[in-house]
């Protein structure tokens, strides 16, 4: 029982950075804008498909997808952030409508293209197991995890060395401070979609390398990276990160203790209770001093 | 250097501003005052573009900025601060000046963020989290050294001494008059006590009720009956 839960433990973790890659996502645009992006797990997805597109036609490994499925997140994030900036009031309200809809038209294009069946690498390197200790663990989840850590580095370090990273803090905490102190917001906003659609890309990678792809499964990537930005609280790319990694293995924990069909119900439980008894979130923002 | 033309501002069925005009030159320092509700922060909304006009002409260094966005008239120059201090969260004194630096006067120039912070006695704190790790006094003088690092000809003032005990008031008016000499500023500042509008401005407007109902040197205002009657509710007070 207790390699078991060792097992759950682990795999838990490594599923969890995947979800750390969506929500910081969500998060980005969230912190910059005040919106919620409902289509970021379309997005996610589209990226997946774009490693199976690769995957299937030229037999190349599926993270030789990424510039493309950038290329493709990177367009269609745009898009949905020019049409964002066209609301004029409302914003927050309308934008989730918005991108609701927009998730809805975005899956129903994967599905006209590529059919409904469920979709997964076939890369034995891949999908090859190894064995650390006493627990196992596929190349795909350990390259995943290693892969999320490096892009979770660099979003951290792009928010705090470059400019736009600096400006993107500025605004999400004041917008019309901000905007005195000669930030254009537009150009802020725009730059975060553009990096949260670099952050769905690799997330929609992983994922294909390391589970099953099939068109319904945007509006499940977007509720989980939803639940971790709560659990985490605004403003931590750590509080994210431990967050993702909680739900991961909240979620291993219970397939492996209950049931499978308890999975989704354990991490809205979860989200429930930090709602209730830490309205900030797990890592949300120190109170003010005095 | 500023001029309003007949700017009016109508919140719904609300006359926040009625046909306000006046003009200041370069360097001036110019004391906006007024009895709660006057309008006084609604004028520093419309002159640094958080509110909109619906009639009337803003000029800046002669350019009429009345439909520039913010951050488009900070980059002119126009500098403003709130009466609640707003520093940035999760970003450190020293990055809230260079961030304001970088992108309101489009250059990045540590040599003059660290003569911000020695000017504003912030260099000790410039390694400290602005939002939660400063004293009021110390986001007050935040506050004009993120709008200093603009490098604006014109700072707009909002009741920047509020919530300051006398000392530390009087200590900020000396380090007012000491950055309009240094950095050769233009200076708006609202401010509700008579002396300090004295000792500092050489000219001052009043509002009431949205309205200007006087202009000129403090001592010529606070005895005009009109501004008496605003404040007291008497002209003989």
């Amino acid at each position: 029982m207790f390699e078991l839960l060792q097992q759950s433990l682990f795999s838990g973790l490594l599923v969890g950075s995947v979800y750390a890659l969506v929500a910081l996502g969500i998060a980005l645009t969230f912190g910059a804008m005040k919106i919620i992006n409902l289509a970021h797990g379309e997005l996610v997805l589209l990226a997946a498909y774009m490693a199976y597109v690769i995957e299937s036609r030229t037999g190349w490994n599926p993270y030789a997808a990424i510039p493309l499925a950038f290329a493709v997140t990177a367009l269609v994030s745009i898009a949905i952030y020019l049409l964002i900036e066209r609301i004029r009031e409302h914003r927050e309200l309308n934008s989730l409508i918005l991108t609701f809809a927009i998730g809805v038209i975005l899956t129903n294009a994967i599905l006209l293209v590529f059919a409904s069946d469920v979709r997964s690498t076939n890369s034995p390197l891949l999908q090859d197991a190894v064995s650390l200790g006493s627990v196992y663990a596929m190349n795909s989840e350990l390259l995943a995890f290693v892969v999320s850590l490096l892009v979770m580095a660099g979003l951290w370090w792009w928010l705090r060395n470059s400019w736009y990273g600096r400006a993107v803090r500025a605004v999400s905490s004041n917008r019309d401070a901000s905007m005195l102190m000669g930030i254009d917001p537009r150009r802020v906003e725009l730059a975060a979609f553009i990096v949260a659609g670099i952050l769905a890309s690799v997330a929609g990678v992983a994922l294909y390398t390391m589970s099953v792809v099939q068109p319904a499964l945007g509006p499940a990537l977007t509720v989980k990276a939803f639940v971790v930005t709560v659990l985490a609280g605004v403003g931590s790319i750590p509080g994210v990160f431990c967050a993702a990694l909680l739900l991961g293995v909240t979620e291993a924990m219970t397939v492996t203790l209950a049931s499978s069909a308890l999975q989704e119900l354990v991490g809205m439980v979860l989200f429930l209770l930090v709602l209730f008894f830490m309205p900030n979130g797990l890592f949300g923002a120190r109170a003010r001093r005095g | 250097m500023l001029r309003l033309e007949d700017v009016t501002v109508r919140f719904g069925g609300l006359v926040a501003l009625k046909e306000v005009s006046f003009a200041m030159g370069e360097g001036e320092i110019l004391g906006l005052v007024g009895p709660n509700g006057a309008g006084k922060t609604t004028l520093f909304n419309t002159i640094s573009g958080l509110v909109r006009p619906r009639t009337g002409r803003i000029l800046f260094k002669d350019r009429e900025i009345g439909k520039l966005p913010l951050h488009a008239r900070a980059r002119l120059g126009l500098g403003r601060t709130f009466q609640i201090p707003q520093p940035m969260h999760h970003l450190t004194v020293r990055e809230n000046l260079t961030v304001a630096q970088v992108f309101g006067a489009g250059a990045s120039d540590p040599a003059r963020i660290d003569e911000i912070l020695e000017v504003m006695e912030l260099a000790e704190h410039a390694d400290r989290d602005a939002a939660t790790e400063l004293a009021l006094q110390e986001l007050k003088r935040l506050e004009v050294a993120k709008a200093l690092a603009t490098n604006p000809a014109l700072l707009l003032l909002d009741e920047v001494l509020a919530g300051l005990e006398s000392h530390a008031k009087r200590r900020f008016i000396a380090k007012l008059r000491e950055l309009h000499q240094r950095y050769a500023l233009a200076i708006v500042i609202v401010e509700h006590d008579i002396e300090t509008i004295s000792s500092l401005c050489s000219r001052a407007v009043v509002l009431n009720f949205g309205e200007l109902i006087a202009d000129g040197t403090p001592e010529e205002v606070f005895r005009n009956p009109a501004v008496v009657e605003s404040y007291t509710g008497t002209a003989d007070a």
